[in-house]
């Protein structure tokens, strides 16, 4: 089973979850990492529930679109969109405690 | 005489219930998953379920009324998921138009009831019967755990069947991935105030009755579609011969 190990406001919370999990649906049912995972939309637009992955980074899925388009280049920053992804591996991640702001429309 | 299930014998019982026993039979179904379907038959899809989904909000706002004020927890999941529904990001039913809308047809068509078969009319209307008139807990069961649920594994089918046996875009099918979280969350949460709260044996066996009307609500609302909308175009025989060569796992996710 993948061991997460997520870190927020200077805490660091240890879990482990089931193969082909998505952290915000745990939390979205009150499982670990709630309540200290915070996320909104579900959906890949508000951002809320971004973070910087520190290590296993390479092991998860390439972002997909709705990443790419809400990060920006926090991606190469490391950040991911928790909701858009699927756990299988031990991961490590950190939450800032303000959510970044979406990257500003490229203008024409 | 049924006896008091334990939350682990009532959730197996539900899960079953939800199956039905014939849903993944339904044509359109099988059509769908084997690629068959034109891009104007999903657009009918589409202008149909709006009508279904679309209300979501509405349905659980009548159960929200009527759920006891000491059931805390379950109102404020009711709440949320009202919230999601129609504000917490895109409006969910934008993004059946947007699908809809690279299909073919348009918003205008989507929106107006007019549109939408005999069959679609009646599943609507049962959503609205069970939100006003069942027990808060049974319509919780029915809209919640019975349909609502099932979206997340549906979905997560249907979604790479769109993208490449249909060539829709990441953007065109969003309405589609946007549901495998939050529906996930909806459909567990769920689950708990139902096996919390369907305290006696009368509760968990009406809950489990409105489970299995949902799966036959759901079974004639997909069959319609197919008569309605695609028999003209593609002969039962056609799917019948398909059907064998459709994963039954496939089937069965393609009815919500």
């Amino acid at each position: 089973m993948p061991r997460v190990t997520f870190h927020r406001d200077g805490q660091a919370y240890l879990g482990e979850v089931a193969d082909n999990t998505n952290l915000v649906v745990r939390a979205g049912v009150k499982q670990f990492p709630f309540p200290h995972l915070r996320y909104g939309c579900g959906m890949g637009k508000c951002g809320k529930c971004a973070c910087r992955v520190l290590k296993g980074a390479e092991l998860l899925s390439e972002p997909n679109w709705k990443e790419k388009k809400r990060l920006g280049p926090g991606l190469d920053e490391g950040y991911r969109l928790i909701c858009q992804l699927w756990i299988n591996h031990d991961v490590e991640l950190e939450q800032d405690r303000i959510p970044s702001e979406p990257p500003s429309p490229a203008v024409a | 005489m049924p006896e008091l299930m334990s939350h682990v014998e009532f959730r197996t019982a539900l899960e079953n219930a939800i199956k039905g026993k014939s849903a993944n039979k339904a044509p359109f179904s099988i059509a769908w998953a084997s690629g068959k379907l034109s891009r104007a038959h999903l657009g009918k899809w589409a202008e149909n379920h709006y009508h279904y989904v679309g209300p979501f909000a509405d349905y659980l706002a009548y159960i929200y009324a009527r759920m006891p004020a000491q059931y805390v927890e379950a109102k404020d999941f009711l709440l949320a998921n009202m919230y999601e529904e129609e504000i917490g990001g895109d409006r969910h039913t934008d993004l059946l138009i947007r699908f809809a809308e690279a299909c073919g047809t348009t918003r205008a068509r989507v929106i107006d009831p007019d549109n939408m078969t005999a069959t679609t009319r009646g599943l609507q209307s049962w959503c609205y019967s069970v939100a006003m008139r069942e027990d808060p807990i049974v319509a919780v069961a029915a809209l919640v755990v019975g349909l609502e649920s099932q979206v997340p594994s549906i979905y997560r089918k249907q979604t790479p069947t769109l993208r490449e046996k249909y060539k829709f875009s990441d953007q065109e099918v969003e309405f589609f991935d946007l549901h495998i979280v939050s529906d996930e969350i909806h459909g567990e949460r769920g689950y708990q105030i139902v096996l919390e709260h369907a305290n006696t044996v009368e509760l968990q066996q009406r809950c489990l009755k409105i489970c299995e009307i949902g799966a036959q609500m759901r079974l004639s609302y997909t069959t319609a579609l197919y008569w309605d909308y695609v028999a003209n175009d593609i002969p039962i025989s056609e799917i019948e011969n398909v059907e064998p060569k459709v994963q039954h796992a496939e089937r069965q996710l393609l009815q919500a």
